[in-house]
């Protein structure tokens, strides 16, 4: 029966069809951690032959990440196209900036004639290193409380430019700069809960704290539901003590003792 | 709302399943979602009706879910299950050629419905062609159940598959030629559906006048 040799024409064309493999290049995991910018996939075998298999098996790649993956390159070529338009509209008269939000990229105004960056893959890891730091509640409370145009630079988290050329390096600075600002925008834990801090321990041991920021789980979706990791479970911090005033109640107990 | 069970069809439910599903189109954020893929997904394996037009409900879940609050967690839920399923295809088929038939009448309505950016998702593109040609493997050629699926799909999403890969869809027909011409057990309902479905494709996906009326027009002796 000829069904054998279906499947495995199949399992090629997905192999060759770059679409289909790309998000194992998307894995934020590896790129967040990952000093270097080199292909990483050029070592990971695209696809393998099993004793059982018939031919080349393809990685296990599921239909969700496959749908992401492909909402998140849309997105990106429709900026992209935004962005170029914005570089035109700099050449040809500075006082035609379009002044519109919704735009999802910094409000750096191009400068006429630069060179952008126009690589997908990189296009979209910054993008994806973006969505996770703007799907915060930090986040959604900061654009609440301070509009854009009442946004002072240096003062104010300012979304990096994905479209500027930046070595691999520098944009991932940018991004961890900015994600720490944003936090200064983080929910507080529980009512009270800071009040507390204050009075009941040292100024050594609250510094300690405040400095201790929740890296954003780089596994977690893109997409997940606004979570602050302070407040990861609602239910726990209402009862008991929450466990970083745990941390703090043992601490000052041997300072006391 | 009583629009919610005639749009949806909804009615084989149990009460509180209904309220479930009619919440969920609401407020997406207030029950748990992947209780409501799993609801969804095992009615449409059992119920022809439902597999029908299930596709539609979880378009909508989804679009209200991604406005309240930008999550994804039914369409994440809906797409694992199927594709559970998808792999598991050929043991369903042996099991139960009912369950089979839903399941492809679901994926390729879902396939219909859940569009991404008004475009179809490509992730799924491959999985119901790989559905269609299983249908027209001889051995399915034989049940009319299979046949009347196969033939029904392509009526439904035979144009968007063909955008999407022409090849393939070309695949499928040389299989459908063969199907009609060669294969000898084939019952005359069968064989009148394999030509309908080849005349529809060739004459652009629609059928002209005289076919329509070759077809589906009673016959008065």
């Amino acid at each position: 029966m000829n069904r054998g040799n279906l499947k495995r024409s199949n399992y090629q064309k997905r192999v060759a069809d770059g679409s289909m493999r790309s998000n194992e290049d998307m894995d934020s995991t590896s790129d967040l951690k990952n000093s270097n910018d080199n292909h990483r996939n050029s070592i990971r075998p695209v696809s393998f032959t099993t004793p059982e298999s018939e031919g080349p098996v393809p990685r296990c790649t599921d239909w969700e990440s496959e749908v992401e993956t492909d909402e998140m390159r849309s997105s990106v070529r429709c900026d992209m196209q935004r962005y170029r338009r914005r570089i035109l509209a700099a050449e040809f008269g500075p006082r035609e900036r379009n002044n519109s939000s919704g735009s999802s990229d910094s409000r750096d105004s191009p400068v006429p004639g630069e060179v952008m960056e126009e690589d997908e893959e990189v296009l979209m890891r910054r993008q994806k290193q973006i969505t996770y730091g703007k799907n915060t509640l930090a986040y959604d409370r900061y654009i609440k409380e301070v509009p854009k145009h009442l946004r002072q630079p240096g003062v104010h988290p300012k979304t990096p430019n994905k479209f500027k050329k930046y070595s691999r390096r520098s944009w991932d600075q940018q991004i961890k700069l900015w994600k720490v600002k944003i936090h200064a925008w983080d929910p507080p834990a529980q009512e009270g809960s800071e009040l507390q801090a204050i009075d009941e321990v040292d100024l050594d041991d609250v510094m300690d704290i405040e400095l201790d920021f929740p890296e954003l789980d780089p596994d977690s979706s893109a997409q997940t539901p606004k979570v602050s990791k302070a407040s990861s479970s609602q239910a726990d911090s209402y009862q008991g003590t929450p466990s970083k005033m745990m941390k703090i109640d043992t601490s000052v107990d041997l300072e006391m003792s | 709302m009583e629009n919610a069970k005639e749009d949806y069809k909804i009615q084989s439910f149990d009460l509180e399943t209904q309220k479930l599903l009619k919440t969920a189109l609401k407020e997406p954020s207030t029950v748990d979602l992947e209780k409501v893929s799993n609801v969804i997904v095992d009615q449409s394996l059992k119920d022809q009706v439902f597999s029908k037009e299930a596709g539609r409900i979880c378009y909508t879940i989804v679009q209200a879910e991604a406005k309240h609050n930008n999550g994804n967690v039914f369409r994440r839920n809906l797409l694992n299950r199927l594709q559970l399923e998808f792999v598991a295809r050929e043991e369903t088929r042996l099991r139960s050629l009912q369950e089979w038939v839903c399941f492809v009448t679901f994926i390729c309505n879902v396939f219909d419905y859940l569009k991404v950016n008004n475009m179809p998702m490509v992730a799924l593109v491959h999985p119901v062609f790989d559905c269609l040609l299983r249908l027209a493997q001889p051995d399915s050629l034989n049940n009319e159940e299979e046949v009347d699926c196969l033939v029904l799909q392509l009526h439904r999403i035979g144009d968007q598959l063909e955008k999407m890969n022409g090849q393939k869809m070309d695949e499928l027909f040389y299989l459908l030629r063969d199907g009609f011409l060669l294969r000898e057990g084939l019952s005359s309902m069968a064989r009148l559906l394999l030509l309908e479905i080849l005349e529809f494709r060739a004459g652009g996906w629609m059928l002209s006048d005289t076919a329509q009326k070759y077809y589906y027009s009673e016959v008065t002796d």
